[in-house]
């Protein structure tokens, strides 16, 4: 209830304090803010997200099949956001760049730190040290309110699995019990109380470690160390494994952006580890292997986004699964396709399209039957944006998920969502 | 009546005839002679009056007291390096303009065309004045897209997305200042003054300008830098002289 007192507040704010009447549009400050003799510059963006499930009933339903939940207490579709970022220069060689985040009105947290080196100033080449952007996928460079066409999120960077880096299933029979229940999941192996599942890739959080980006021509290369993994970024390191994440992309002709990632890292904490298999336990080899290709064209007044993403985790097999069940010996995977269209129809106006897919591997049970470890998912989103000025935007979307099978007994959902995004 | 008295009555109606006919010939020509002085005549004097007021011209200088700074990129906190560098835009030119132009300046004219660039993530001029008519030409100069677009009220338009070597145009029908940015470089910005009349002029590096052929008389004028107008001042343009006039913003 107060997440959604928040998001509805926050709408009503962002909309009271942007209530000025057309002639006066383009009123509101767009420039970032400078000072220090311009080393420093700081820029903001806020959006305030809501959304009814459909057909809106007096009480505006909200997402009881948590398919927008980033983790127990958050909606994406119910949201207010503010991000404020942050660069310092010292120098033609030296930038730190940080962002702090508050979501709903709560605690302000840390999102990004890092400091950029520049070695040589006439090279395209830096190195990042610190809690750095992610190195994998797409989505994450347009992941911010202004970027992202839409309102909801790709289903592999927001839709959470119920696999958790620090509690088990014991078996097979667990994990397939505990399928749909990604928002709130609770494991007999390791942490005994609930919590989220991970997403694939996770949009709202950055790994820590180092960082090396450089362009030659038409081909951008980054390779990055860090302590957690795509799905699960750490600051502090609770298993003594490192991730190595890397990304190449080409742009052969003007518009056209193709790139491809990988990533490997260590996943299951290592007191889980212990807990499922013993002192023995080999935390390393527990690990997070994810892969993805991406495409982007745009021309005159379309874009088309098409990303690919499959991610595999091998968890520790018990030693000793309970009875008449079998333990989890291969590797569980995970499919995502999602494309994503925007036209502009009229200079203030725009409309966009996403279609999600999430499908999952199957797992057999000691009966030999086997079925998808997670239910799979798939998520339309159509909606539109209206520029009010330059730097705040209406979107109004339609989402529609459905899930196959699953514990959640609400297999389809339908919201309508509004947001009202400001940047600086 | 006698043969002679119808005789002497007959010539003193030929007389009468002949005065009547005189006064209608004057007549007409005094008629023929006003239409003639109202079709050569007048413009004949409106032209000599014209010869005697000569065009002057306004000069001066433009100090920003306070030197506007280029805005920096918002930070890039999701790149994985560095942005590649820009030019920066040259924000001290300011434009000068008559407040009220003289009567006949509003004649429409095709305008001509104009030109401003994108080049190195920056619009080349910055500052663009223009009359109304005129087409703005946007090539694209960089290695990369760029959108041009604008939400200002007297000019709603968005180019798209295009390559380098393009160019797109849109013509300016009406009055005002439009603000010119980029979709997809939020840091590109541009300023495209359209006025009625051509009586404006666009400041030196060193601040000074000059408007030209400006007909005599009194006439309202405005220093305009980066969205910041100066107070109207009233400057007299002398028969075939020059005013000098300075201004001070911000």
């Amino acid at each position: 209830m107060k997440v959604w007192r928040s998001a509805a507040a926050g709408l009503a704010w962002l909309f009271l304090a942007c209530a000025a009447p057309p002639a006066h549009a383009q009123t509101l400050p767009s420039d970032p803010i400078e000072f220090g003799a311009g080393h420093v510059t700081v820029g903001g963006d806020v959006s305030a997200t809501f959304s009814c499930a459909t057909p809106i009933e007096l009480s505006c339903g909200g997402d009881v099949g948590f398919f927008n939940y980033t983790d127990y207490a958050h909606n994406a579709l119910r949201l207010f956001r503010v991000d404020v970022s942050a660069a310092v220069k010292a120098g033609p060689h030296f930038t730190v760049l940080s962002e702090v985040r508050s979501e709903n009105i709560s605690t302000v947290q840390p999102y990004a730190l890092y400091l950029r080196v520049r070695p040589w100033s006439s090279k395209d080449f830096d190195i990042q040290v610190g809690r750095v952007p992610p190195t994998f996928g797409a989505f994450l460079r347009h992941s911010y309110a202004n970027d992202n066409p839409l309102i909801g999120y790709p289903l592999a960077y927001q839709y959470l699995t119920t696999l958790r880096p620090d509690a088990l299933p014991a078996s097979a029979e667990e994990l397939l019990k505990k399928k749909s229940t990604g928002w709130l999941v609770r494991y007999s192996v390791g942490d005994p109380t609930a919590q989220a599942g991970v997403p694939l890739v996770t949009a709202f959080r950055w790994d820590t470690g180092v960082q090396a980006h450089g362009t030659v021509g038409i081909v951008s290369a980054t390779a990055a160390i860090t302590t957690g993994t795509v799905s699960n970024p750490l600051f502090k390191e609770d298993n003594g494994g490192r991730q190595l994440a890397t990304r190449v992309e080409v742009r052969p002709v003007m518009g056209l952006v193709v790139g491809t990632s990988f990533a490997h890292g260590a996943f299951v904490s290592q007191s889980a580890a212990r807990d499922a298999v013993g002192a023995e336990a080999n935390e390393h080899s527990y690990a997070q292997t994810a892969w993805g290709g991406d495409v982007e064209y745009s021309h005159g007044y379309y874009l088309l986004r098409a990303e690919t993403i499959v991610s595999a985790w091998r968890l520790p097999a018990a030693v000793a699964p309970p009875p008449r069940q079998v333990s989890i010996d291969d590797p569980l995977a995970a499919f995502s396709t999602s494309f994503e269209g925007r036209y502009k129809v009229l200079p203030r106006l725009y409309v966009a399209a996403r279609f999600d897919r999430l499908m999952f591997s199957d797992l057999a049970d000691a009966t030999g039957i086997s079925q998808p470890w997670d239910a799979p998912v798939r998520r339309i989103e159509v909606g539109t944006g209206y520029s009010l000025q330059r730097n705040l935007i209406l979107k109004l979307s339609y989402q529609y998920n459905t899930r196959d099978g699953g514990v959640i007994p609400t297999k389809k959902a339908k919201f309508g969502a509004a947001q009202l995004v400001y940047w600086f | 009546m006698s043969r002679a008295q119808r005789t002497t009555g007959e010539r003193e109606e030929g007389t009468r005839f002949e005065i009547a006919r005189l006064i209608v010939l004057a007549l007409l020509a005094s008629a023929a002679l006003l239409s003639l002085s109202s079709v050569v005549l007048r413009p004949l004097a409106a032209a000599g009056a014209a010869a005697a007021a000569r065009p002057g011209a306004i000069r001066g200088r433009v100090e920003l007291r306070r030197p506007p700074t280029p805005a920096d990129r918002r930070p890039t906190v999701t790149e994985l390096g560095t942005p590649a560098g820009r030019d920066v835009p040259d924000l001290l030119r300011s434009i000068v303009y008559l407040e009220s132009a003289p009567r006949g300046a509003f004649e429409t004219s095709d305008g001509g065309h104009a030109v401003m660039d994108q080049r190195n993530e920056s619009f080349v001029p910055h500052v663009l004045a223009i009359t109304t008519g005129t087409t703005v030409d946007f090539p694209n100069s960089d290695r990369f897209y760029h959108n041009v677009f604008s939400l200002s009220k007297i000019k709603t338009f968005d180019l798209g997305r295009y390559a380098a070597g393009h160019s797109k145009s849109i013509r300016f029908d009406r009055a005002g200042i439009v603000r010119v940015f980029c979709d997809i470089h939020s840091h590109m910005n541009a300023y495209i003054l359209v006025f009625s009349h051509p009586f404006f002029a666009l400041t030196e590096g060193d601040g000074r300008y000059r408007i030209d052929n400006v007909p005599p008389g009194t006439y309202g004028i405005i220093a305009w830098n980066e969205g910041t107008p100066s107070e109207t001042r009233s400057v007299t343009v002398p028969d075939g002289g020059t005013a000098e006039i300075d201004f001070t913003i911000r």
